[in-house]
C-alpha cells in the first residue's frame, strides 16, 4: 500500500530529457503518441459542432496530457506534428494549422506543467486531484488552445468574428471535456494493477455495470431528454464499487455517447440551436465527468483514510498486543521475582530457625561484635548457654566477659586485645573456659572467633562461635579413666618367655560390656621364674575395676619381693583386710619353674586350675585351697606344688567360664574337662574354642582365661630381651633348660653358661653407655655342638675388655671357638663347644 | 634381698663367717656385696665367705670378691674364701688366679684352722 505514495512528476530534465536518455526509444514514444493523438482527433473529428474543426469533446487533448504525464513533457514534438497534421487538411493553410497545432500542444503541456506543480496524482485518488484535474488540467489550461484556435480561425477568416464567443466555448469545452473524460480514462488503463486476486464475482460485476451503462446512455439519452440523468445513478455505482477504474471508462463512454447524440441532433439535442445544444451537452459532460471524479476520488480517499486508519487500527492494535505482550511479561517476570523473594525470604527464615534448632542441639551459640559501634549481638543459643533467657538483655563485650571466670577472662581480655592489635582478617586462637551461670552452675566452653578488618586495616568486627563442652569434657573424663582402669586390669600384653606358649582372653559380660572385675597376669620374675595370677573381685564396673587394679599391682609388687607363692597370698589377704575392700576377692597365684617345670602355687578361694597332660587328662588342682582374700582366716593359705612337664597345659579361669544358668559349677567342671581334653596344638585356637562350647553369648558375668604349656627349647631358639642386668638370671634358666633338653654334659654346660654370661655381662655394661639397646642370644645344636650367637646394635669401648683382662681369654678358655665381630652395627660374639656325644635333637 | 642370692653370717670369736647361696652375677654382686658388709659388723677381725652353696658365679663375682678383699686389707681384716673342688664356681676362680690374691679353700675347717695360724701376724 505504501507504494501507493509515489507521485508521478515529470522528468526533472524538463522538455529533452526523455531524448537524452534513449534517442531511439524517445524518437519511438514520440511517433507513438503522434499516431495515437491523430487517431483519437480523427474520432474527436466525428463529432464536430461547428464547420469541420470544432468539436465538442476533443479526445487528442486528452491523450497529450496523459503523454506529457506518463511519458513526459519532452514528447510534445509527437504532439504538436499530430495537431498539425490533423488541423492542415481542415485549416485555411499551413500557417493557421501550424498555429492551432501550437495551441493544441501547449495547452496540454500547460496543463501537465501545472499538475505537477500542484503534486497531482495520476491515480486522482484525492479530492485534490480531482480539483486539480477538472480546474487547472482542463478548465484553465484548455482556454489556451480554445484562445488559440478559435483566434487562429477568426483571424484566418474561416470563421466570423460574431461567432467567436460561441466557437471559443465550444472548442474550450471540447477541449476540457477530452481532459476530463480521457486522461482519467487512460490514466486508469496505464495504472498497475497491484491488487491482484480481484474476485470473478467483481469482474461480472464491472462487465454488467458497462453493459448496463451503454445500454441506459443509448437509450435515456436516444430516447428522451429528460431521462438522460439515468446515467448518473450509474456513474454512482461505478465510481463506488471500481473508483476511477471503473468511474473514467463509465464517464468516457457516457460522454461519448451524449456528444456523438448531440453531433447527429438525436435525442434532447433535436430542436435546440446549436449553442443549446452544446449548452446542454457540455453541461452534461460536465456533470458526468465532475460526478464520477469527485466521487471516484471521496471513495478512493475514504477507502484510502479507512485502510489508513485499518492500517493505523492494526499498528495500533499490534502495537498495543506487543505492549500488553511486554506488560505481561513484564508482568510474569514481576510476579516470579516477588515469589522468588518469597521462597528466599521464606528459606531464609528456614535456615535462620534450622540454625536456631542446630546451634540449640550442638549447644553452639555464636555472637558479632561490631567493633566501632561497641555493640555485641549474641544468638539465643549464647543466652542459653549462659543460663539466661534469649535476648533477655543488651549485652557488651564487658557483660560478656564478666560471666567468664575470673582467671579464664584474663586469658580472654589479652587475646581479644592482641587480636585487635593485628591489623589483619584472622582466626583467633581457639579457647577453652570456663563460665559459672547464675544458678551457680560451672559450664565449660569452647571459644572460635575471627576478626575482620575495614579498608583501612581498622578492626571492623569479631565474629565468633561458643560451644558447651561440658558434657564431652566430662565423657572424655570418664573414658580416659575407665581406658586407664582398662589398662590397669590387664596386662598390655603377654611377655614372651623362651620355652613357653601363653594365650589369655577377657571377655567382658555381654549384657553392658561394663568393665569387670576378672582379671589375669604373668609376671617375670626375678629368679627367672614365671609368676601366674588369675583373681576375681566380684561386681562390675569402675569400683570392682578399681580394686582390681590395686590388688594386681600390688600381686605384682609382692610377686618380685617374695618367692613363695603361699606369702604373696597373705600379704594380699592383709592388704584386703587393712584396705576393707568390701568386695570378695578370689585369686589364685602360681609360681612356675620353666627350669625344672615345678609349680608352686596358692589358691585364695577359686576356682581349680586345670591340667591337661600330653594324653589329654585333665585333672583339677584342688589342693592348697585357702578362703577368699579379706576374710579375716588367720594363718597362710596352703601351699601346694606340682609338675608341669613340658606339652601339658596349664588352665587357669574365672567362675563365668564354668558357671552356667541352670547347671551347677560340677557340672560346669566336668564339661571343661571334656572340652580342655581336646586342647591342641595352638593355644589361641584353644582359647576361642573354650569360649565358643563354655560361653553363652549373653554371659552375666565375665570370663578372664590363661591358657600356659612349656614347650622344648632344643634346636634352634632366639631370645631377644633389653641389655639390662636383670635379664642375665632368666637368660640362665632358658640357657639351662635349652643344655639339659640337648643332653648336655653337666660340666660342659655351666661352661657354657659361664661363657655365655659372661658375653652378656659386657654387652650390658659397655655396648650401650647410658642407654637402652637390645641384647640378642640365638642358641642352635647340631650334632651335639651347641652355637651361640650373641649380638648387640653398640659398640664395645675400647677399653672394654673382658672383666680386667681375663673375660676374653676366660671365654677362649671355656669354650672351644669364640669369634668376635665388631662393626658400626653392632658386635656379634659367635661361640661353639661340643656339648654332647649323641647328634642332638 | 632377691631369691637370686642370699646371705647368712655366723659369729665365732673374731671369726665372722658368711654362707652365700644362690647366683651372683651383675644384677646383684652390689647387693650381695653390701649384704656382706652388713652382716659382718666391725668387730670381727677375719671374714670366711663360703661358697659351696653358689650355683653361678662370674667375673662379676670375682670383681665383687676381689673388691671386698682390698677393703678388707684397707682395715687390716682377713677374707678367706671357701669353694669345694668339683664347685661350678672353682673354674672361674681358679681361671682368674683369685686364689694367688685370696687365700681359698676346699673345706671350711681348712679355712677356719688357716685363720687361727694367721692371727698372731695381725696382733703381735
Amino acid at each position: 500500500m505504501a507504494t501507493r505514495e509515489e507521485t508521478p512528476k515529470a522528468p526533472p530534465g524538463g522538455l529533452g530529457t526523455a531524448a537524452t536518455a534513449h534517442p531511439w526509444s524517445y524518437a519511438a514514444g514520440v511517433l507513438l503518441v503522434a499516431v495515437v493523438y491523430y487517431t483519437a482527433a480523427k474520432l474527436g473529428l466525428r463529432l464536430a459542432l461547428v464547420g469541420r474543426n470544432i468539436t465538442p469533446f476533443w479526445p487528442p487533448t486528452g491523450i497529450a496530457v496523459v503523454a506529457f504525464l506518463v511519458v513526459g513533457r519532452s514528447v510534445w514534438p509527437g504532439v504538436a506534428l499530430a495537431a498539425f497534421m490533423v488541423n492542415l487538411p481542415i485549416s485555411t493553410g499551413v500557417l493557421p494549422a501550424a498555429a492551432t497545432a501550437a495551441g493544441n500542444t501547449l495547452a496540454p503541456l500547460v496543463a501537465a506543467t501545472l499538475l505537477a506543480k500542484v503534486g497531482f496524482r495520476r491515480e486522482i485518488d484525492r479530492q485534490r486531484d480531482a480539483t486539480a484535474i477538472v480546474f487547472v488540467g482542463a478548465l484553465l489550461s484548455m482556454s489556451i488552445s480554445a484562445s488559440v484556435g478559435t483566434g487562429v480561425l477568426v483571424a484566418s477568416g474561416a470563421l466570423p468574428a460574431d461567432e467567436l464567443p460561441g466557437s471559443w466555448a465550444v472548442w474550450w469545452a471540447g477541449d476540457a471535456m477530452g481532459v476530463l473524460v480521457v486522461t482519467p480514462f487512460v490514466l486508469s488503463l496505464v495504472l498497475p494493477w497491484r491488487r491482484p486476486g480481484r474476485p470473478r464475482w467483481k469482474h461480472l460485476e464491472a462487465a454488467v455495470l458497462f453493459a448496463l451503462t451503454a445500454t441506459v446512455s443509448v437509450v435515456a439519452i436516444g430516447a428522451d431528454p429528460h431521462l438522460m440523468f439515468l446515467v448518473i445513478p450509474l456513474l454512482g455505482w461505478a465510481a463506488w464499487r471500481f473508483q476511477q477504474r471503473g468511474a473514467a471508462p463509465a464517464a468516457l463512454l457516457v460522454v461519448v455517447v451524449a456528444s456523438w447524440a448531440a453531433a447527429k441532433g438525436v435525442g434532447p439535442f433535436r430542436a435546440g440551436t446549436m449553442l443549446e445544444n452544446m449548452l446542454i451537452l457540455q453541461a452534461f459532460n460536465a456533470t458526468v465527468a465532475f460526478c464520477s471524479f469527485f466521487f471516484a476520488a471521496v471513495v478512493t480517499e475514504r477507502m484510502h483514510a479507512h485502510q489508513a486508519l485499518e492500517r493505523a487500527a492494526a499498528g495500533l492494535e499490534a502495537r498495543v498486543r506487543q505492549r500488553t505482550s511486554q506488560l505481561s511479561a513484564t508482568n510474569l517476570q514481576l510476579r516470579k521475582e516477588i515469589a522468588e523473594r518469597e521462597e528466599s525470604e521464606r528459606r531464609l527464615r528456614q535456615r535462620e530457625g534450622q540454625l536456631a534448632e542446630a546451634q540449640q542441639v550442638a549447644h553452639i551459640g555464636s555472637w558479632e561484635w561490631v567493633i566501632p559501634q561497641r555493640r555485641v549481638s549474641w544468638s539465643d543459643e549464647m543466652y542459653r548457654i549462659h543460663g539466661h533467657v534469649p535476648q533477655g538483655f543488651p549485652v557488651t563485650f564487658e557483660t560478656a566477659v564478666d560471666q567468664v571466670n575470673t582467671e579464664d577472662a584474663t586469658r580472654i581480655r589479652s587475646n581479644a586485645e592482641a587480636s585487635l592489635q593485628r591489623a589483619d582478617d584472622h582466626d583467633l586462637p581457639n579457647i577453652e573456659y570456663r563460665i559459672t551461670r547464675p544458678d551457680g552452675a560451672e559450664r565449660v566452653l569452647l571459644g572460635k572467633a575471627k576478626l575482620y578488618v575495614g579498608p583501612n586495616r581498622e578492626p571492623l568486627r569479631m565474629v565468633g562461635t561458643v560451644q558447651d563442652v561440658t558434657e564431652g569434657r566430662k565423657a572424655e573424663r570418664e573414658h580416659r579413666i575407665a581406658e586407664t582402669l582398662q589398662r590397669g586390669l590387664l596386662p598390655d600384653r603377654l611377655p614372651e618367655v623362651p620355652g613357653m606358649a601363653l594365650a589369655a582372653r577377657y571377655v567382658p559380660a555381654g549384657a553392658d560390656m561394663a568393665v569387670g572385675g576378672d582379671w589375669y597376669d604373668v609376671v617375670e620374675l626375678p629368679s627367672g621364674h614365671i609368676g601366674l595370677a588369675i583373681g576375681d573381685v566380684a561386681g562390675h564396673g569402675p569400683r570392682a575395676a578399681s580394686t582390681m587394679g590395686q590388688l594386681r599391682m600390688a600381686l605384682r609388687a609382692y610377686a618380685l619381693e617374695e618367692p613363695s607363692p603361699a606369702e604373696v597370698v597373705s600379704r594380699l589377704d592383709r592388704l584386703v583386710s587393712r584396705l576393707l575392700m568390701p568386695e570378695i576377692v578370689t585369686l589364685v597365684y602360681l609360681v612356675l619353674d620353666l627350669d625344672s617345670g615345678t609349680v608352686q602355687f596358692a589358691n585364695a578361694g577359686h576356682p581349680p586350675p586345670l591340667v591337661v597332660g600330653l594324653g589329654g587328662q585333665a585333672s583339677l588342682l584342688e589342693d592348697g585351697l585357702g578362703s577368699p582374700l579379706g576374710c579375716d582366716d588367720p594363718g597362710l593359705p596352703a601351699q601346694a606344688s606340682f609338675r608341669l612337664d613340658p606339652g601339658s597345659t596349664l588352665l587357669l579361669y574365672t567362675d563365668g567360664l564354668v558357671e552356667q544358668r541352670g547347671a551347677s559349677i560340677d557340672e560346669g567342671l566336668e564339661r571343661l574337662a571334656t572340652v580342655a581334653a581336646e586342647c591342641g596344638q595352638d593355644l589361641e585356637a584353644f582359647c576361642e574354642r573354650l569360649l565358643c562350647s563354655m560361653v553363652e553369648d549373653d554371659t552375666a558375668d565375665d570370663v578372664a582365661l590363661l591358657v600356659i604349656r612349656p614347650v622344648p627349647l632344643t634346636g634352634r631358639s632366639l631370645l631377644r630381651v633389653p641389655a639390662e642386668p636383670r635379664v642375665l638370671a632368666p637368660l640362665r634358666q632358658t640357657l639351662r633348660r635349652w643344655l639339659r633338653e640337648s643332653d648336655a654334659d653337666p660340666q660342659i654346660a655351666n661352661d657354657v653358661l659361664l661363657a655365655c654370661g659372661e658375653v652378656c655381662t659386657n654387652v650390658i655394661q659397655h655396648a650401650y653407655g647410658a642407654k637402652e639397646g637390645p641384647l640378642e642370644i640365638s642358641l642352635d645344636l647340631r650334632d651335639g655342638t651347641a652355637e651361640v650367637t650373641i649380638r648387640d646394635q653398640g659398640r664395645w669401648r675400647p677399653s672394654s675388655g673382658i672383666h680386667g683382662g681375663h673375660g676374653l681369654p676366660l671365654i677362649q678358655e671355656l669354650m672351644e671357638s669364640v669369634e668376635l665381630t665388631g662393626g658400626p652395627d653392632g658386635t656379634v660374639v659367635r661361640m661353639r663347644r661340643r656339648v654332647s656325644s649323641g647328634s642332638g635333637s | 634381698m632377691s631369691d637370686l642370692a642370699w646371705v647368712e653370717a655366723e659369729r665365732q670369736g673374731t671369726i665372722c663367717l658368711v654362707r652365700v647361696h644362690g647366683e651372683i652375677d651383675l644384677s646383684n654382686a652390689h647387693e650381695v656385696s653390701s649384704e656382706i658388709s652388713v652382716v659382718m659388723g666391725q668387730e670381727a677381725r677375719t671374714l670366711v665367705v663360703d661358697l659351696s652353696d653358689i650355683t653361678y658365679l662370674d667375673s662379676a663375682g670375682v670383681a665383687l670378691l676381689l673388691r671386698l678383699a682390698e677393703r678388707l686389707r684397707f682395715r687390716r681384716r682377713q677374707l678367706h674364701l671357701v669353694v669345694p673342688r668339683g664347685s661350678p664356681v672353682r673354674r672361674v676362680l681358679d681361671f682368674t688366679g683369685l686364689p694367688r690374691v685370696i687365700p681359698l679353700e676346699s673345706r671350711l675347717e681348712d679355712a677356719l684352722a688357716q685363720r687361727d695360724s694367721t692371727q698372731p701376724d695381725d696382733f703381735p
